[in-house]
């Protein structure tokens, strides 16, 4: 996102909407006695919150064209964007919310997700792609149709295209299925790279509901030191095929 | 992947708040799955007001309610402050049998007494295992429960900060300023009647 200079009357209205803080006020250089507000282009991650907050009444926000690999940002931060290889809006896919018509995650293995740069706080994608490589190293495999996944200049080894690295986005998801053995090393890597990262990173965790309190994935959950949050999603179960 | 997970708060909070989505099925269920769409909305929009939106469209904050629906491609969000509203929606919809996937996020305990009054036997359940790494830098508790309520972080924490100082300085109410905060949120996800609670508890401290 950018801001026309001549429009912008510094009032400052934007400042707050941002949700990684990336507007500043500034004195104007050209008239020291008026206040202007400025994007700092670095830190933005193209998420559009100020353009549709509809609060700059000289129309002074703008997006401008997007070139690689900047444009990047702006598909893993607006969700309005739907992610041509996926089909999909948002950052993620379809993982449990259609499963009882998909089959994808089936009983003897659970879905796992790391989403790096949640909650509210953006990540650089090297963050991504350190955890994406530590857990390549234990044999992980990333979910095929996560736009993550396309960001990767070799999907085996979770290394990101290198002019990715310093973009700046709200979040990337690396999804991925674990056997119910790889459960440990995962988060012993995860548990590891807490320690290294910049950002922040969230976890998830797909299972069949027979798992809840006594089943063995929260069961090493438990062990490993991992918070299990009392509130979470269920799936209905009430999709089904419809099309001919 | 996770937009209704992940949301932070005490029990009480969490207890008035019960996302629900609908997400058609790629290559399954897609086709004219505009009018089916439209159809559960129409179902679920009886039964609760307080938020409704499609995040590759707005939310009824931002668009009128019945040009959401006109747009419907992939799904929509609808947020319950009830168990009684959320279990006679859940059991019309499973009446109606529409055949799109609908998921409820919240407390599992609460979600699950609802599923077995609704008649209904859940396939599937998503954990959240915690926010990890550089977490000094994250916003404060009674920030993170405003900012986790859009799980794309879209609702600014900043923004969260203004309207309270706003509300101090009696520049906006506290109904308007839980509803400027779920602007944002393009989903609908967000629980502007939870926000509101929260912010009466912000301003009071």
């Amino acid at each position: 996102m950018r801001i026309d200079r001549d429009k912008c009357v510094g009032c400052g209205r934007c400042v707050s909407y941002c949700p990684v803080g990336a507007i500043q006020i500034f004195r104007d250089g050209q008239n020291p006695k008026k206040k202007k507000s400025r994007i700092e282009e670095d830190e933005c991650v193209e998420c559009g919150v100020c353009l549709r907050a509809q609060v700059c009444k000289p129309q002074a926000i703008y997006l401008p064209e997007l070139d690689w690999p900047r444009v990047v940002r702006r598909a893993f931060s607006d969700p309005m964007v739907e992610h041509k290889e996926t089909r999909v809006p948002g950052r993620g896919t379809e993982e449990m919310k259609t499963n009882e018509v998909t089959g994808r995650f089936k009983r003897g293995s659970w879905g796992m997700a790391v989403e790096v740069g949640r909650p509210g706080f953006g990540a650089r994608l090297k963050d991504l792609e350190m955890i994406a490589m530590a857990l390549a190293k234990i044999s992980v495999v990333f979910e095929p149709r996560n736009p993550v996944t396309f960001l990767f200049e070799d999907v085996k080894t979770g290394k990101l295209k290198p002019e990715l690295r310093n973009e700046r986005v709200l979040s990337g998801i690396i999804e991925f299925e674990v056997k119910p053995e790889q459960l440990k090393p995962v988060l012993e890597v995860l548990k590891e790279m807490a320690g290294k990262v910049e950002s922040v990173f969230s976890v998830d965790l797909i299972t069949h509901p027979e798992e809840e309190e006594k089943g063995p994935a929260l069961k090493i959950v438990g062990k490993m030191g991992f918070p299990v949050y009392p509130n979470g999603k269920v799936n209905l179960g009430l999709g089904r095929i419809l099309n001919k | 992947m996770t937009h209704t997970l992940h949301r932070t708060g005490d029990i009480e909070s969490l207890n008035e708040d019960f996302p629900m989505l609908t997400h058609v099925a790629r290559g399954y269920n897609d086709i004219g799955a505009g009018e089916r769409l439209k159809e559960m909305a129409k179902i679920a929009r009886k039964y609760t007001d307080l938020n409704f939106g499609d995040c590759k469209v707005a939310n009824k904050f931002i668009m009128p309610s019945e040009e959401i629906m006109e747009k419907h491609t992939v799904g929509w969000q609808v947020v319950f402050k009830d168990k009684k509203s959320l279990i006679a929606c859940m059991k019309e919809l499973k009446e109606k049998n529409i055949g799109i996937s609908v998921v409820v996020s919240g407390l599992f305990d609460e979600v699950f007494e609802c599923c077995q009054k609704a008649g209904i036997t859940p396939p599937l359940i998503e954990f959240a295992l915690g926010i990890h790494g550089n977490k000094d830098k994250i916003w404060p508790p009674e920030i993170l429960d405003f900012v986790t309520m859009c799980g794309h972080g879209l609702v600014s924490g900043h923004l969260v900060k203004k309207m309270v100082e706003d509300i101090k300085k009696k520049k906006i109410t506290i109904k308007k300023a839980a509803l400027e905060l779920a602007k944002p949120c393009l989903c609908g996800a967000f629980n502007p009647h939870r926000a509101a609670k929260l912010l009466k508890k912000m301003v009071v401290r």
